[in-house]
């Protein structure tokens, strides 16, 4: 589950330096500059058709070269054509680039293979006819599930081998985007689950940029469903003998406003998550900048003008939709502002801290963000 | 078509950089690029790999770029573009940082200084009345002493910081951001600003391409002459 190059310069014993211990490979330094050359040249000599290699041995060559090198493009090239053509299972590279990361975290090449597999396997998921070789069993959805899942955990590794590591975190948010298609149940789990993993790495830019990306992610999420949710209503206004739309109406506010509730709460939580650790932990600029970005996201979110405007449905009855338009923005204006974010209490915070602290950078970050509170609230 | 999102922005910057060099610049060669870039950049001000990713210093430098080639910079959020890179300028070591909270490192004198004469140009294109007409909007001096006192590899050569070795890269993008940083403006509002003496004065490069802006203007004048090529194969 692991791999690594054992720092051993010369041969000592006439063995092999292949050694594995507890499910880890390492290899032994000294051989890697007699290895790596003779695996690259016959992978080189594949390739420009001067000997052939079979399925079995390319699949070998491939697989040690990159352990040894992930970012050899070819290799994952070579590993891309016998994917499609039948011989080589798509899940093995996963596995493998897997391992090739534990000891290249940042490998771009291996990131871009990973996706190239994932997309080949969503696409055979859409396909329900055909019996894969590695068919659970399980629903096409339980599949892509386990797959997020496992994209998770593998992001995770690497973002914790090497700090900001931004092709790790940019993965996560493609797989997020492209897997798991955003719904809001995943990204309330991303939320919980990583809410440990920054806690542990304070100055991990990308970490809390990802809850950004989770939390905006979630804002445009609660803005579609009540943009569809207002929609439905305004159609309902001008079809009201159309019963079923009322229905489905009806169920989509109900739906609307469970998952709103949960929006001022999440954006309070991630609020006391900030204030908590730069207390714990002072001076580290990236969690007053991710603290700087929620409370603008609070502020600012046009779904708290939307949910007041969702709740508030009723008075829509303009007959022609020019009117409604006006009434509807004159509502978005005079929406109340979620008031449980009270400006008092982060103008309370940064005042003890500054009267608390002794680091100088901790000092300067607090009177930076006062300054803003100050420029940013005053509007 | 997603999985080389990241690294798409170098090549558009690339495309552009070669496209208008060389007068085959045409409304269809890069229609939507405009938009896809001004699309990654975020809340912190700058641009991401893939819209929704952390703001990182190559990228935006690359994306910026390409964006003045294709005249639509005004699609970016300048203010806090401007906010982002001039807070990624180091306030001990005087060098630029690639991302917030990241260590300092001599190749982003150019990607993140190199961003502040484009903002310059596109802010005075506005007409801004607060703009400098002697100085760009980062601490020319501090980054100036950082690439000259930190930067160099006593056997030649430049690098990333203390400690680390020498290359080719590094070496091209310290000195083109000393060169950015010793030069404002050009024509008859250049102003130079030299540390140390006289002889450490670089000659002035130009901030979309990063070469002298001599061979900018010689290599558009030369492809002026050329007709648009076009893509029906009858002509």
């Amino acid at each position: 589950d692991e791999i690594g190059l054992i720092p051993c310069p010369e041969a000592r014993y006439n063995r092999s330096p292949i050694v594995l211990v507890e499910n880890k490979l390492g290899v032994e330094s000294w051989c890697v500059k007699f290895l790596l050359p003779y695996v690259h040249n016959k992978l080189l000599l594949y390739r420009q058709r001067k000997q052939w290699l079979n399925k079995d041995e390319l699949i070998d060559i491939t697989c040690t070269l990159l352990l040894l090198n992930p970012d050899f493009t070819t290799a994952w090239n070579v590993r891309k054509e016998l994917i499609l053509s039948g011989t080589l299972n798509p899940l093995k590279d996963l596995h493998l680039g897997k391992l090739a990361l534990t000891k290249f975290p940042k490998s771009p090449e291996t990131w871009i293979h990973r996706r190239w597999v994932l997309q080949q396997l969503i696409q055979e998921n859409s396909l329900p006819s055909l019996a894969t070789k590695e068919n659970l069993g399980a629903a096409p959805v339980e599949r892509i599930h386990r797959l997020v899942q496992e994209e998770m955990k593998v992001c995770s590794e690497a973002a914790g081998r090497y700090p900001s590591n931004y092709n790790a975190w940019s993965h996560r948010i493609w797989v997020l985007q492209h897997l798991a298609k955003l719904t809001v149940k995943v990204l309330l789990d991303e939320l919980s689950s990583t809410k440990y993993w920054v806690s542990t790495h304070v100055s991990d830019h990308s970490g809390f940029h990802y809850r950004q990306f989770l939390l905006n992610s979630l804002i445009h999420r609660t803005v579609t469903d009540n943009n569809i949710l207002v929609q439905n209503q305004m159609v309902n206004e001008q079809n009201p003998s159309l019963q079923k739309e009322e229905e489905s109406a009806g169920t989509e506010a109900a739906y609307a406003e469970e998952q709103t509730v949960d929006l001022p709460h999440c954006l309070d939580k991630e609020m006391e998550l900030c204030s908590e650790l730069i207390d714990n932990y002072p001076g580290h600029e990236t969690l007053w900048c991710h603290s700087d970005e929620s409370l603008s996201n609070s502020h600012h979110s046009p779904a708290m003008s939307h949910m007041a405007q969702a709740m508030d449905v009723d008075g829509l009855n303009e007959s022609s939709s020019k009117q409604g338009y006006t009434q509807e923005t004159k509502r978005l204006k005079r929406a109340p502002v979620q008031d449980s974010l009270g400006p008092e209490m982060e103008y309370r915070f940064v005042d003890k801290v500054l009267s608390t602290c002794r680091d100088v950078d901790q000092a300067r970050f607090a009177t930076a963000y006062r300054k803003w509170l100050v420029t940013f609230l005053g509007q | 078509l997603n999985l080389w999102a990241p690294f798409s922005r170098r090549s558009a910057y690339c495309a552009a950089s070669v496209a208008s060099l060389t007068n085959i610049l045409t409304p269809a060669l890069f229609a939507g690029t405009a938009e896809w870039i001004a699309r990654c950049q975020n809340w912190e001000g700058g641009i991401g790999g893939v819209p929704g990713m952390e703001a990182h210093g190559g990228y935006t430098f690359c994306g910026v770029a390409a964006l003045v080639i294709l005249k639509q910079e005004h699609l970016l959020n300048l203010r806090s573009l401007l906010h982002w890179v001039t807070g990624r300028q180091m306030r001990f070591e005087g060098g630029f940082q690639g991302r917030c909270n990241k260590l300092v490192d001599g190749c982003y004198s150019f990607w993140q200084a190199g961003l502040l004469p484009l903002l310059h140009r596109a802010l005075h294109a506005r007409g801004d009345p607060a703009l400098s007409m002697a100085h760009w909007m980062f601490d020319q001096l501090a980054l100036q002493e950082y690439i000259l006192l930190c930067c160099q590899c006593p056997a030649g050569g430049l690098l990333d910081k203390p400690g680390k070795s020498r290359d080719f890269y590094h070496t091209c993008y310290c000195l083109s951001g000393l060169a950015i940083a010793q030069h404002f403006g050009s024509g008859d509002l250049h102003n130079e600003v030299v540390l140390g003496i006289p002889e450490n004065c670089l000659q002035a490069t130009h901030p979309v391409y990063n070469i002298a802006p001599e061979k900018v203007a010689r290599a558009v004048m030369h492809f002026l002459q050329y007709p648009v090529p076009s893509l029906d194969p009858a002509s």
